[in-house]
């Protein structure tokens, strides 16, 4: 005993030896696993032979929550799922409880193209956040600065409009929490203005660097049929050559009314998957641009007082308004019974909400399909036969979101 | 779990899933045990080739007692524009799992990302997967006892269950009694000028 301190020496890491194999366990204290992923690696030398991520770390149970919460109070919870992009999140609940009560026509025009804006705006900040970490795994330091700088314009606008950074809660169900807030659109118009010059500086940075370029060309190659079969969606599926986006298939909240691409690569290895990406954000800056050229005067909450609350302003003055605020923060608002899948395109793939109402103010069964969960678990398909440093590349590649691969 | 204030309705529907038609696009189907795993091999063949998603649901007071849900996506992988893929196909098949003999042929031979998906049913609703190579719990600690995503399941954990809240309102310092530590502004600038002038500091 050294002052208070056992002298033992520390373990090493090492749980087996089987000749030149051995079993190592990689995080959850490494740096390249954002301290929530495992991943118990059978090696031969430097090379994986197997690989099997463990999760579960940032198990919180979000899905029991949800069922304990009223329809409204449920999305807090849900928001933080997907802590990188809350709207999508919000926005997929939100469809799927309105297409039980049967009110998806009934969404003001407004509130909808708000919704695409959000949602679109949130992708951006979500694919920064992606291209600023997968660039420090790959010892790429200065990249992140300049996305976390451009995210934050993204976040100043959530922030604006839902009044938090994270987790705004902006999209409701209904319509939205508010309507955009003065001085809001002239920071959008300069953030419309500015972006394409950060991404031409984002690209300068990375897409032609001879060492970036090394780490991912042909590094955790999925072919089209390995991404069907380890249901890759989003990017990490459009990387391998499927054009598959809920967007386009599926078109909700007036997706059908804006054009864009939908971006693909043939070579399916990591670095295609950062192409794919940043090309997304350009497509969303054309959604962006062309819902702000649309943008409708009019109502952004449906005019429904048994589903949204009445305005605040009239609370004062009208009794009915009272009691029905009062009712819908005291006991909420029952669901017709019946149950409903909802997918939408967030930006780590389909996210889909396969809801159960038992026609009472509660959930009775929200399941997630969580895209990130589907896209790591690929991991075990990808690893073996590479190094233990291409391993890092495939997991930023595969930009898996902890908080909702464990919910 | 209903709470106290808000009880449930005399009507709520025991099986959500039967009482009225569906609203989204896919085709729905309901199937057994016995049948679930020639079905998906059958619509697997027939293209569906993306599996989404399986999850699960627990009806207490239904039988059978519990629905495992396939969600399944007619797509192929040499789908490689927008046009070729235009609309695809979704389908829904909820296999309803009896209680006493909560067992599932596993599918994740059929198809890779099966398994975790298998694994999460077995672990948050204690469904068993026959045929799966790998079968334990995967978001909960190894050892915990329970299914927490089962609706006899108290929410905030069986062990602290019995425990009533913490009356948070009794600890507040005014309850208490605890005089306040914080000291104003204004205060501590006054200890500040004291000071200097016991110290005979001219500035």
């Amino acid at each position: 005993m050294i002052g208070g301190i056992s002298a033992m020496p520390l373990e090493p890491e090492v749980i087996s030896r089987d000749g030149n194999a051995m079993v190592l366990s990689m995080g959850p204290q490494h740096p390249s696993t954002h301290g929530v992923l495992q991943i118990m690696l059978e090696i031969e030398g430097e090379t994986v032979t197997k690989a099997e991520p463990e999760i579960g770390y940032l198990h919180t149970g979000i899905e029991k929550s949800a069922e304990n919460l009223f329809w409204t109070q449920a999305q807090t919870v849900i928001e933080r799922m997907d802590y990188l992009a809350p709207e999508s999140n919000s926005l997929c609940y939100c469809l799927a409880v309105e297409k039980l009560l049967g009110l998806t026509d009934a969404i003001p025009r407004r509130a909808q193209q708000i919704r695409v804006l959000v949602a679109e705006l949130t992708r951006i900040a979500s694919h920064c956040v992606w291209l600023g970490t997968h660039g420090i795994d790959l010892g790429a330091l200065s990249i992140f600065f300049y996305c976390f700088d451009l995210r934050e314009n993204i976040l100043d606008l959530q922030e604006a409009a839902g009044g938090a950074r994270m987790h705004p809660n902006y999209v409701r169900i209904g319509g939205l929490n508010g309507d955009l807030p003065d001085g809001f659109l002239p920071k959008l118009d300069a953030l419309i203005e500015k972006l394409p010059g950060r991404m031409r500086e984002l690209r300068a940075l990375l897409q032609k660097n001879p060492i970036f370029q090394d780490r991912t060309i042909d590094v955790g190659i999925v072919t089209p049929q390995e991404a069907i079969d380890w249901s890759l969606t989003g990017p990490n599926l459009r990387a391998s050559g499927i054009a598959y986006d809920v967007r386009k298939a599926f078109p909700y909240t007036g997706y059908e009314q804006y054009q864009f691409e939908v971006p693909t690569r043939a070579e399916g290895d990591a670095y295609a998957r950062f192409l794919v990406r940043l090309d997304e954000i350009d497509q969303s800056l054309r959604i962006v641009e062309q819902v702000r050229a649309a943008l409708v005067a009019g109502p952004v909450m449906l005019d429904d007082a048994k589903v949204a609350p009445p305005p605040k302003e009239t609370i004062a003055i009208s009794m009915e308004a009272l009691i029905h605020h009062f009712k819908i923060v005291s006991e909420g608002f029952r669901v017709p019974p019946g149950d409903v899948y909802q997918p939408v395109e967030s930006p780590r793939g389909e996210l889909a909400y396969y809801v159960v109402s038992d026609g009472n103010n509660k959930p009775y069964r929200v399941r997630t399909r969580p895209p990130s969960l589907y896209n790591l678990q690929a991991l075990k398909g990808m690893a073996p036969g590479n190094l233990i440093a291409d391993l890092v590349v495939m997991i930023g590649s595969l930009d898996p979101v902890f908080g909702e691969v464990d919910r | 779990m209903p709470s106290p204030q808000m009880p449930p309705l005399a009507t709520s529907a025991i099986d959500p899933t039967a009482v009225r038609p569906p609203i989204d696009d896919a085709i729905i189907e309901r199937t057994a045990p016995a049948r679930v795993r020639a079905r998906l091999e059958a619509l697997k063949e027939e293209g569906f080739a993306l599996l989404l998603d399986v999850g699960a649901a627990d009806y207490p007071n239904r039988k059978p007692r519990f629905d495992v849900v396939y969600h399944l996506l007619k797509l192929s992988p040499a789908a490689a524009s927008v046009a070729q893929i235009g609309s695809p196909q979704r389908y829904r098949l909820l296999c309803g799992v009896p209680e006493d003999d909560a067992t599932v042929p596993t599918v994740s031979d059929l198809w890779k990302s099966a398994d975790w998906a298998e694994r999460e049913i077995f672990d948050l609703f204690g469904i068993q997967f026959s045929g799966h190579p790998d079968l334990r719990r995967i978001q909960m600690p190894v050892h915990w006892e329970g299914y927490p995503l089962r609706k006899d399941y108290p929410l905030r954990g069986p062990a602290r269950e019995k425990a009533p809240r913490p009356d948070f309102a009794l600890k507040s310092n005014i309850v208490s009694g605890t005089p306040p530590t914080g000291k104003t502004a204004q205060a501590l600038a006054e200890q500040v000028m004291q000071a200097r002038k016991e110290h005979g500091d001219g500035a």
